[in-house]
């Protein structure tokens, strides 16, 4: 495992309020360039884990490491350091509704700005152009001066996916990408995760519901339960047996495309 | 350089984002204290009916008395502490050997252990039993922490209140409910004992109006001589808003992040948070006019204790609706900006300033307006700007004068009120 790129060991995150654990001294690595699926019910703890990683949510205890590096260690100016690093999309794509995509897009830059450029609204020429490389990837150039509002679901996710693109991530999380949006928009949404994956080589930790849809874009996976891990493999691997295991008794697999 | 601005939300770094409660919404659970307070409540509130209703009684009996005998004096010919012990008397008496009015409305009744009609003989050991409980009120409290939610007369007489049954409650209609019907004649008793405390008077209403006459007609004549002056002080009002709003908004800007919810977390966010509510909500219950009273022996009489009166409170209500928008502001792309690597302040400028700078806006000029109409009486009490003339003039009984001003602040009032409307909906 020495090119394991992350290394989570013994996670373990209690809720202060209710006492819920939420994530049950959860340990795995990523390997560089590793599309990996977190899959489990809602409530399983795949939000919360992406969350530690980044340190969104404090996690209770236990290691992060990223390339050697201690995440939960990290001072506040060396977490910002590390979170630009990690390109992240949402479930509800996370958008600020009101402004225009461009500053949707922008924003993904903040990591790399100094605090009086970004306050007065002065990006780098260099951000400028980004900007539009990044909208051009996804296909949506021409919706720059859009409300993000005006936007579809899965447009909205394209302007989220471009948004992190904007940090030149080595690692995307994605929360559930496409919960929120129908099957032939989901396909295409993975697609760009997928393209970021095999072009730039970034790793992807992606939380999933859909089987058929981690089966696809996987190269691994691991699944949680109650906040432990019940299993981690390959996609094929994943059989009647272990799907029951995951999802309980009554749960029967919905087939997406 | 932001830093500095920052601590104040909050030590460390991660203050201001979604915290556990936006992730842990589906884990929540009732705390202790609130369990208990819940046991508790449905025997307040049915005391607290009780006690309300004997009250009108005792206030119509009163009013009958005092209207039949002719007696002048006080209302209550009792002492207050005497009337405080029977109305508790009768409400213990009256929860204990029945179903009271406040149990009908809240709810409940009293039964035994085994949950059978209560004889007549544990009711009088409740009745006694409850003056050595409820009187160090201990027993009474004791609901709270005990796990059985029993009182101390409750246990040492062996019965319990129960939460009736509400089976009936879809098919029945109201007036065939005994709930339905208590409900209904308590909002009865409550009008009736209503005019009688605040001494409504048809007749006077309807026989004095022709007293008026000469006021009307004076007011319908104004004198325009008084325009020029009127119009003069008639500026200084709406600056007087003007400066207080504008004034207001620096303040009330800051404290609105520090009075809201979500954003503030932790022992020292969440004490800051209940500190500026509780002295925002005491400066907001504190009317300009009372406030215009206090600055005037601080600063002199002017238009100067005005502006300040119509700041003080101005800064109370905007923090409020300030804070409110904030608290339901969408904290999904605050975390998505917390999570490209930006720090506090990158993150309220480009998570939250976007979402709450029009209802801000808005909230601004809707202040404003309200504003310019209390500046317009703030002068009755020496706090300048145009109310304090109108004052001078009725106080000298000139009609025509005063007319004059009214109408310039009826003409302003809407004049601003319609300003004020159309800009809010261009914000919308």
């Amino acid at each position: 495992m020495a090119e394991a790129q992350l290394v989570i060991e013994h996670l373990t995150k209690v809720y202060e309020r209710g006492e819920v654990l939420a994530l049950d001294d959860v340990s795995f690595s990523v390997k560089k360039g590793e599309f990996l699926i977190l899959i489990g019910l809602s409530g399983s703890g795949k939000s919360t884990l992406l969350r530690c990683i980044n340190r969104l949510i404090e996690p209770t205890s236990g290691k992060i490491l990223l390339d050697g590096v201690d995440i939960t260690k990290a001072k506040t100016r060396d977490l910002r350091q590390i979170r630009r690093k990690i390109g992240m999309i949402f479930q509800q794509f996370n958008l600020v509704k009101r402004s225009s995509v461009r500053t949707n897009v922008l924003a993904g830059r903040l990591g790399y700005t100094s605090m009086w450029r970004s306050l007065s609204g002065r990006f780098s020429k260099q951000d400028l152009e980004r900007t539009e490389v990044s909208l051009d990837r996804v296909g949506l150039s021409e919706k720059m001066h859009t409300r993000a509002d005006q936007l579809s679901g899965g447009q909205q996710q394209r302007v989220g996916i471009a948004r992190a693109l904007m940090q030149e991530p080595e690692l995307l999380f994605a929360d559930e990408p496409v919960s929120a949006l129908d099957p032939a928009t989901s396909n295409s949404v993975l697609q760009y995760l997928e393209q970021m994956n095999q072009e730039d080589g970034v790793t992807v930790l992606c939380a999933l519901h859909f089987l058929s849809l981690a089966r696809r874009y996987g190269t691994r996976i691991i699944a949680l339960k109650d906040g432990k891990i019940v299993f981690e493999g390959l996609p094929k691997e994943i059989d009647d047996a272990r799907f029951k295991e995951i999802y309980g008794e009554d749960a029967e697999e919905v087939e997406i495309r | 350089m932001g830093d500095g601005l920052c601590e104040r939300f909050g030590k460390g770094e991660d203050r201001l984002m979604v915290r556990d409660e936006y992730y842990a919404g589906f884990m929540q659970r009732k705390p202790a204290w609130m369990e208990a307070f819940e046991a508790l409540k449905a025997r307040i509130a049915a005391f607290v009916v009780d006690y309300i209703a004997i009250f009108y009684l005792i206030v119509i009996a009163a009013y009958c008395i005092t209207e039949l005998s002719g007696y002048q004096g006080s209302f209550f010919p009792l002492p207050w502490w005497i009337l405080l012990i029977v109305v508790g008397e009768l409400i213990v008496l009256w929860e204990t050997f029945g179903i009271s009015l406040g149990m009908r409305v809240a709810g409940i009744r009293l039964r035994t252990e085994d949950g059978n009609t209560v004889p007549f003989r544990r009711s009088i050991i409740r009745y006694l039993a409850w003056h050595i409980s409820a009187l160090p009120a201990i027993g009474c409290l004791a609901i709270l922490w005990n796990k059985d939610r029993l009182s101390w007369h409750d246990r040492m007489s062996g019965t319990k209140i129960e939460k009736q049954r509400e089976t009936y409650k879809t098919s029945i209609a109201w007036y065939r409910s005994s709930r339905g019907i208590t409900t209904a004649l308590l909002i009865f008793f409550t009008l009736l004992a209503g005019v009688f405390i605040t001494e409504i008077n048809l007749h006077t209403l309807f026989t004095g109006a022709s007293k008026t006459g000469r006021l009307w007609k004076a007011l319908f004549t104004p004198d325009w001589a008084v325009l020029g002056e009127g119009i003069n002080l008639l500026i200084v009002t709406i600056f007087m808003a003007l400066m207080a709003t504008l004034f207001a908004i620096v303040f009330a800007v800051p404290l609105s992040f520090l009075a809201a919810r979500n954003l503030m977390h932790g022992f020292i966010g969440r004490t800051v948070y209940i500190v500026v509510r509780i002295a925002m909500s005491i400066t907001r219950s504190i009317e300009p006019i009372i406030w215009a009273i206090i600055f005037v022996v601080w600063v002199r009489l002017g238009t100067f204790p005005g502006v300040l009166a119509l700041f003080v409170h101005s800064i109370a209500d905007l923090t409020k609706l300030y804070s409110e928008r904030l608290e339901s502001i969408d904290l999904g792309p605050v975390e998505a900006i917390r999570a490209t690597g930006a720090n506090n302040l990158q993150v309220i400028m480009y998570g939250i300033v976007p979402q709450i700078v029009n209802p801000y806006l808005s909230f601004t000029i809707y202040r404003w307006d309200i504003n310019v109409r209390m500046a317009t009486i703030i002068g009755i009490v020496g706090g300048g700007g145009i109310g304090q003339l109108l004052y001078h003039y009725t106080r000298h009984w000139k009609w025509h004068a005063a007319g004059t001003l009214m109408l310039l602040i009826i003409l302003t009032v809407w004049a601003i009120d319609y300003l004020s409307s159309r800009l809010r909906e261009s914000l919308e």
